[in-house]
């Protein structure tokens, strides 16, 4: 049996040939298809990727004053209520904001280094240098993210100057270069010690932009956050709050996704459909010819499941590795303002970009599936139809 | 031996357009016999033909090769038939227009465990003896009618079937070719071969050993 399917598998490559315009109509159309929307979930998918990187970078709990629905400043005197919860490990202060270098906002952070825990995230993940010690504490020692470092031309051991919300001069030295293990996390982050931070932002005496809580290591944050919600005017945030935060604004993109998906499926749909019906004639009288000579309704079945296959995992793959690259190497002209929504993306970043089994499967499944029930349907029906009919109609 | 039993064909049944191609006809063909199929056009020669070589189900009636009845076999005892013991030569030739003269040749061949290369040189053998040997590797649409209609007959012989069935096999072909296909069709009745054959070609007609006249339908 193993000729007669040889025979059955160059039959369908000597379809591919032949019909050359459905071939190359299809080939074109899931190209430019597959290339778009693999571009638009790779990078989805590495922006993910970002958020969980991020996330684990993130405190078990981060607490923040609320006021009229807004964050505030917390009052440091809130760390005593919280440690006596059961279960708080530590709580850390910490201070951040934005600042302006250029045309470039950066984000700043300002970290206790005394009580930071450098076994886990990878804000701690370095390229050079080194991280901030308790000693940095109002040195005006900083790391950066590899992308500032780039963009200023800064490295360790230079000084960098940040302009203040009053617009005041103020002095800081690199100490370290995140690597870009977490590209987007980091590469726009400026990471001080506290009181650099909160002297840099004039923060009030006493006062922090949030509080970070770690909780002891049996113990599951969402738990010893429930002990803390009789605490008036604070809001909680989990990891999981985190990450679907992170999610909605690089993920879904509200509904963009969804939208590219339904077009791409209906202009694949309807692509296999109509070459399906230019061919029709021709195929349903190539059909009855070959079951006049002998060729079974499966071996019929056989030969354009392949044939279809063939044509759509290969428009497919090419399109999902031009989409890679699109994306990868090009960072996505046009799409990417759509993917980044509010983030800021200076032209020397490059896209996080990953290529994740689900979204390849996904992008098989919406192309190469519509291909084969156009193809695959018809020749069925036409091969289970009396061979002399299935010819006189086509002629017809 | 083919059987023909009360075969009977209508076309849209029950429709405004009903059309009674076949009606009620019975015959016997016996092996190693050439017989043709006469009559007027859509007299249902090619019905007939259809129906008998079971690429056409009929709306009633019985066909029995050696004494079986094969219409009530499933479609793919029918299919696994044909493909063993069926050779055709169709009234319009119906070559695949992409392909090459060999390749439409050998493309009955795709449907069994063999490799079509093996039958190349039988296939050279016979397109030579019929005169189209140096068309065999042009596409089929830069042939002649005669030239397409020799490469058909090829085509149907090329795995020596038991039984050819041939719709009107000399209508394209000048006369030097159709003396070609009659002195070959009276070779494949020596070799065991029968032949069954719709034709309006007088000299065919002499070839054959039994002749069936058809008029509207039914036998004349």
């Amino acid at each position: 049996m193993m000729k007669k399917h040889r025979n059955l598998l160059n039959y369908s490559f000597d379809c591919l040939r032949r019909y050359r315009m459905r071939t190359a109509v299809i080939l074109i159309t899931f190209l430019i298809a597959t290339t778009m929307i693999s571009a638009v979930l790779f990078t989805k998918d590495g922006l993910e990727r970002e958020a969980e990187l991020s996330v684990d970078s993130s405190p078990d709990l981060t607490i923040q004053y609320i006021k009229a629905g807004r964050a505030e400043p917390i009052s440091t005197a809130y760390i005593d209520d919280i440690a006596k919860v059961e279960g708080v490990d530590r709580v850390l202060k910490r201070t951040w904001g934005y600042a302006g270098i250029g045309s470039n906002t950066y984000v700043v952070v300002g970290l206790d280094p005394t009580g930071l825990d450098y076994s886990r995230g990878v804000i701690t993940s370095l390229e050079s240098g080194r991280f901030l010690m308790p000693e940095d504490d109002g040195t005006g020692n900083v790391v950066v993210g590899k992308l500032i470092a780039g963009m200023l031309k800064v490295k360790v051991g230079d000084d960098m100057i940040l302009l203040s919300e009053s617009v005041d001069a103020n002095k800081f030295h690199v100490v370290g270069v995140f690597s870009d293990e977490s590209s987007i996390y980091t590469a726009d982050m400026i990471v001080m010690c506290l009181s650099d931070a909160n002297d840099f932002f004039k923060m009030p005496e006493g006062m922090v932009t949030d509080l970070c809580v770690y909780v002891e290591p049996d113990q599951i944050p969402n738990n010893v956050a429930a002990k803390m919600t009789s605490m008036p005017n604070v809001r909680i945030l989990d990891q999981d709050l985190l990450l679907r935060g992170y999610r909605a604004a690089y993920g879904a993109r509200g509904g963009i996704f969804t939208t590219l998906w339904t077009i791409l499926l209906v202009a694949i749909a309807l692509i296999a459909f109509s070459q399906a019906i230019v061919v029709g004639h021709e195929s349903k009288f190539e059909v009855g010819l070959l079951k006049t000579f002998g060729f079974s309704t499966l071996d019929i079945i056989e030969v354009r499941l392949v044939e279809s296959a063939v044509l759509g995992f290969f428009a497919s793959s090419l399109g999902m590795i031009i989409g890679f690259v699109y994306a990868a190497y090009f960072n996505a002209p046009a799409l990417v303002d759509i993917l980044l929504g509010w983030a800021f993306l200076p032209k020397e970043f490059h896209l996080p970009v990953l290529v994740s089994a689900t979204s390849v499967f996904s992008i098989y499944a919406v192309t190469v599936v519509p291909l084969l029930i156009t193809t695959v349907v018809p020749a069925w029906l036409n091969a289970i139809t009396d061979p002399e009919l299935a010819m006189r109609r086509a002629a017809a | 031996m083919i059987e023909v039993r009360n075969l009977t064909k209508i076309f849209n049944r029950g429709k405004f357009n009903e059309t009674v191609a076949v009606s009620d006809i019975s015959l016997k063909i016996k092996d190693k016999s050439i017989v043709a199929l006469t009559g007027p056009s859509g007299c249902g020669k090619t019905t007939l033909l259809s129906m008998m070589s079971l690429i056409l189900t009929p709306t009633s009636g019985e066909i029995l090769y050696d004494g079986d009845n094969l219409l009530s076999g499933s479609d793919n005892f029918k299919t696994n038939f044909r493909r063993m013991n069926f050779g055709f030569i169709f009234q319009h030739i119906n070559l695949l227009p992409q392909y090459t003269t060999i390749e439409n040749i050998l493309l009955p061949l795709y449907a069994f465990d063999a490799d079509p290369k093996e039958y190349e040189e039988r296939a050279y053998s016979w397109l030579k003896k019929l005169g189209i040997y140096d068309r065999a590797t042009h596409l089929v649409e830069q042939l002649s009618g005669g030239e397409q209609q020799r490469a058909a007959f090829v085509r149907a012989l090329i795995r020596e079937p038991k039984y050819i069935f041939a719709d009107e096999p000399t209508v394209f072909v000048d006369e030097e070719t159709s003396r070609i296909i009659y002195r070959i069709f009276m070779e494949l009745r020596e070799a065991g071969k029968t032949i069954v054959l719709s034709t309006h070609d007088p000299e065919l007609i002499k070839v054959a050993d039994e002749v069936y006249r058809i008029k509207r339908g039914s036998l004349a």
